[in-house]
């Protein structure tokens, strides 16, 4: 009796490992991630979007997948000439996916603050008024869930930068916020390895805000 | 033998289906046959899958067998899911057709009338912005939509007159609730401005005729303003102006949020320094308290609460004409508003929606020697439930309770007149989308009044057709009821509706950062109040007038064309004649000029952080009856109306704004109409008085700073 009960535990130890370390789910998402990092075109990038879905999916107890297609598409709605608002407002439908599976996120909340960066981006003028406390709340939300994220400090850097701009001021607290993020870049790099899933993006970002420091 | 070729196919079969993969191939298009790249293909429940490339050809290999389905998505079109067997090497899939999904976004929307203020909807002609940043508004809703067309500007007023209707034929609302007295009252050609702040609101419909069987009691035009949902960050707003103050405090977490604020407005301190054309014995002021609060109520709901209540007052002096003798005039005026209102959504794509708001407006006003005293008091309770049958059908019910009493009380003859009203009205309104390109709405309104014991029905239809890629039809008709005002109505209880009929067609094209849209109409006037006398002095109330309005308005902006420039342009031209009032023939009423003019430019300067605004309205002159020409009614017009204002906002800091403007730089002296004497002079002469402007111009300066630990916030909507 002691020795069935023993093995059912064995059995659901081992289903739960085995459950945390899919490697058919890895496999598939470093593909993606791998795939993301070298995109063209539109047409690639809507296939590394749509590689995230399915995953999303599949395994619909996992938020990466749908924080990575929402990463994608904002990238996208950036990168490519495409109906702008239509692709941030999908991104922020996957966010929301998103925040479901994993409420009080850091990195979905950060993400969510650049999506609304992306909508206020399309009209600055009308928008601006509304949007920029919107994105500047979820940035400072993101970074109290999470001191050592570095995407939620480098995207703040570069909502402040864009307010300097507009404003005339020194990018004196923009500059100082990028120089953080990079730090916090790099003390994530140690922790990459092999099978490293989350986000590790951000680099680009924060050289773009620097730029404007000399 | 038999045995044996069983067996060894049955090991064929198994092998077959655990090592071989399956290849699917295939085709995906939209309705009409169009290839459809980027569609996500993939077999459900798994990492197998693809997307369809630019000429909607897919494929795939799969190593999964057995019965599987396919799923077909993309965005904006309706997901696809499809059973299929994997028992072969290649699984060639037949053209598969995905149907597009009619969302708010792509399908066309119906604008005949209708003119929406939001930063969302893609059929925009105003940004909440905009209201604030229009020079000749001066803060003010109403001054902004001055300058849309199918409106006319009536300086000494101040309301919002709509093709050719007086300033009572516009219902406006707030979040779906009547607003009772939404203009301060005022007197003797001194212009009222909207009590509420524009910074209250998020976004705004404005409806200049063939509106929703959601509303109704007015003939013309509705006006539903939105208040904003939750504030996303507390801060304080302090503002200093030339005319008061004010401070404006909220407190907001992420569920729930309230502000609270204060003003208090003296024009006397100004009026000492530039010079009025009114002899003011005491110059107007108010105070006002308002608090506003939201909160989220479970996953999807949310309520808002709202109460405002003010106090003001002014005392003038006012010349008769023909004699050296003047009059004085005192107004004192109290208001109240309050309304909550809750929405969610239910499950089944259900969105209910309650609420009740409650205006109490009461003047005090001393003409001379009469004293009277006039209370209005309006409940009104709703309910409406909004019903997605799909993405082409959706319906609206609701139901509407408005108690309203009214009552004028003359103090020292101590005579007391009054009425209490009940109405209730039922409504529902259908959308069916055909497809993307064409809708049609119908809707049917039905009311019910005690006091004038009368039951009637508003049949309501539009109509939007897609053209082309940027352009759009509309087509709206309908029938509209409204109440006699309440001085008429508690003259004679038997009074009955007026109604007018509408129908407009409207043409509108977009395309990013360019609005054009011309639109024509005809309505007629039944049933408008006529009556002996003066409009003071009334008698013999009747349902007896009626009249007509038609006529054609343009609208273009363009904010691309020009750097850091934005403009719009609007010419509107009404023909209107009714008989109402003391007008038993049918006259060109004095608040419906013919030809109306209005431009708008901002141009901001990034180097000198500032923005500068210009904005010209013009109009062919008021309608007014002159006896020393003859004895008919407007058969006199004034000279043409013209007001250029110019604003400059500049923003030093994020959190800091200041604000210049001039009304009438040109100082053009305006006048619309004449006050005449009721005899003749010893040369057998009317002498008259003409009612213009309180001052050539109007300046404003104020400063406006917010308070926050986010210290890029600013208040640029408290302009």
């Amino acid at each position: 009796m002691k020795k069935s009960i023993f093995t059912i535990a064995a059995l659901f130890m081992w289903i739960t490992f085995a459950m945390a370390a899919d490697p058919a789910y890895e496999a598939a998402m470093k593909k993606q991630i791998t795939a993301m990092q070298s995109i063209p075109d539109l047409e690639a990038s809507q296939q590394v979007t749509n590689g995230f879905i399915r995953i999303a999916e599949a395994k619909n107890e996992e938020w990466l997948p749908l924080y990575y297609a929402a990463y994608n598409q904002i990238i996208t709605a950036f990168r490519f000439d495409v109906d702008k608002d239509q692709f941030f407002d999908q991104a922020l439908d996957l966010i929301k996916r998103a925040d479901e599976i994993a409420p009080g996120n850091s990195e979905i909340t950060a993400l969510q603050g650049f999506a609304t960066m992306g909508k206020l981006s399309v009209d600055p003028a009308s928008r601006g008024q509304e949007m920029s406390p919107q994105a500047m709340q979820l940035f400072g939300k993101a970074i109290n869930l999470d001191r050592a994220n570095p995407r939620a400090v480098i995207l703040m850097s570069q909502m402040e930068l864009g307010m300097a701009q507009f404003f005339g001021s020194g990018p004196e607290k923009a500059c100082g916020m990028a120089r953080m993020g990079i730090d916090l870049l790099k003390k994530e790099e140690a922790k990459i390895t092999n099978s490293y899933l989350l986000p590790t993006w951000g680099k680009r970002e924060a050289e773009s805000v620097l730029e404007n420091c000399k | 033998m038999k045995t044996f070729l069983l067996i060894t196919s049955l090991f064929l079969i198994e092998s077959l289906s655990v090592f071989s993969q399956t290849k699917i191939t295939g085709q995906v298009d939209d309705v009409k046959g169009e290839a459809l790249p980027g569609v996500n293909i993939f077999i459900k429940g798994s990492f197998d899958g693809t997307s369809s490339k630019l000429d909607g050809s897919f494929e795939f290999a799969t190593e999964l067998s057995g019965d599987q389905i396919l799923i077909f998505q993309f965005l904006g079109f309706k997901t696809k899911e499809l059973p299929i067997a994997l028992d072969q090497e290649t699984i060639n899939i037949s053209s598969i057709q995905l149907m597009e999904m009619i969302t708010e976004m792509n399908a066309v929307t119906i604008s005949a009338g209708a003119m929406q203020a939001s930063d969302q909807s893609k059929s925009v002609i105003l940004k909440p912005l905009d209201i604030v940043t229009t020079p000749s508004a001066m803060g003010d809703i109403m001054g902004a939509f001055q300058t849309l067309p199918g409106t006319s500007t009536v300086g000494n007023d101040g309301r919002l007159f709509v093709r050719g209707g007086d300033a009572s034929e516009v219902g406006i609302y707030i979040d779906g609730m009547r607003v009772g007295n939404a203009y301060g009252t005022t007197t003797g050609n001194v212009p009222t401005r909207t009590r509420f702040n524009p910074n209250l609101f998020k976004g705004t419909f404005f409806s200049t005729g063939g509106y929703s069987a959601e509303y109704g009691q007015a003939l013309s035009s509705a006006l539903a303003l939105n208040t904003k949902d939750l504030s996303v960050r507390s801060q304080g707003d302090l503002s200093i102006m030339t005319v008061g103050g004010g401070y404006s405090h909220t407190l907001a977490n992420d569920r729930q949020s309230i502000t609270a604020s204060a003003n208090y407005f003296n024009l006397g301190p100004y009026q000492q320094l530039i010079k009025q054309k009114v002899d003011f014995e005491e110059a107007p002021k108010s105070w006002d308290v308002e608090v506003a609060a939201q909160k989220k109520t479970g996953k999807n709901g949310l309520l808002k609460v709202m109460a405002r209540t003010e106090s003001g007052g002014m005392k003038l002096w006012q010349p008769l004409p023909g004699t050296e003798k003047r009059i004085q005039v005192d107004l004192r005026n109290d208001y109240r508003y309050a309304q909550a209102n809750w929405r969610t959504i239910l499950k089944k794509d259900w969105m209910i929606f309650a609420g009740i708001s409650y205006s109490k407006n009461f003047d005090k006003i001393t003409y001379d020697s009469l004293k009277v005293d006039r209370t209005n008091e309006l409940i009104h309770i709703k309910s409406t439930a909004t019903k997605d049958f799909s993405d082409r059908l959706s319906a609206k019910f609701g139901v509407e309770y408005f108690r309203h009493t009214f009552s004028e009380k003359l103090t020292e003859a101590n005579q007391v007149r009054d009425y209490k009203d009940h109405e209730t009205y039922a409504f529902t309104e259908w959308d069916y989308y055909f497809n993307k390109s064409l809708v049609l709405r119908t809707g049917l309104r039905a009311g019910f009044s005690t006091v004038s014991d009368e039951t009637w029905l508003d049949p309501r239809v539009s109509l939007a057709y897609q053209l082309g890629d940027k352009g759009q039809l509309s087509f709206a008709a309908g029938k509209f009821h409204q109440l006699p005002l309440e001085n008429y109505r508690v003259l004679n209880t038997t009074l009955q509706n007026s109604e007018s009929d509408h129908l407009i067609l409207n043409y509108l094209f977009s395309k990013e950062g360019f609005t054009f849209r011309a639109e024509t109409f005809y309505k007629n006037y039944d049933g408008l109040v006529t009556f002996d006398g003066v409009e003071t002095n009334a008698s013999n109330l009747e349902n007896k007038g009626s009249g007509y309005a038609r006529g054609v308005d343009f609208f273009f902006r363009d904010r691309k064309t020009f750097k850091e420039t934005d403009y719009w342009i609007t010419y509107s031209f009404v023909d209107s004649k009714r008989s109402y009032n003391q007008f038993q023939t049918q006259v060109q009423p004095s608040f419906a000029p013919r030809h109306n003019i209005s431009v708008v430019v901002k141009h901001f300067f990034p180097s000198l952080k500032s923005q500068l605004g210009m904005s010209f309205s013009y109009n062919d002159g008021y309608t007014y009856s002159n006896p020393n020409v003859d004895n008919s009614a407007m058969n006199s017009k004034t000279k043409s109306f013209q007001n250029l204002s110019l604003s400059w906002s500049y923003l030093p800091k994020p959190n800091l704004i200041i604000h210049l403007a001039c009304t009438n730089v040109l100082g053009r002296d305006n006048v619309f109409g004449y006050t005449y004497s009721p005899t003749p002079n010893p040369a057998g002469v009317f002498e008259s008085i003409p009612q213009g402007q309180l001052a050539p111009r109007f300046l404003f300066l104020g400063v406006f700073l917010t308070l926050s630990k986010d210290k890029t916030a600013n208040n640029l909507n408290n302009l």
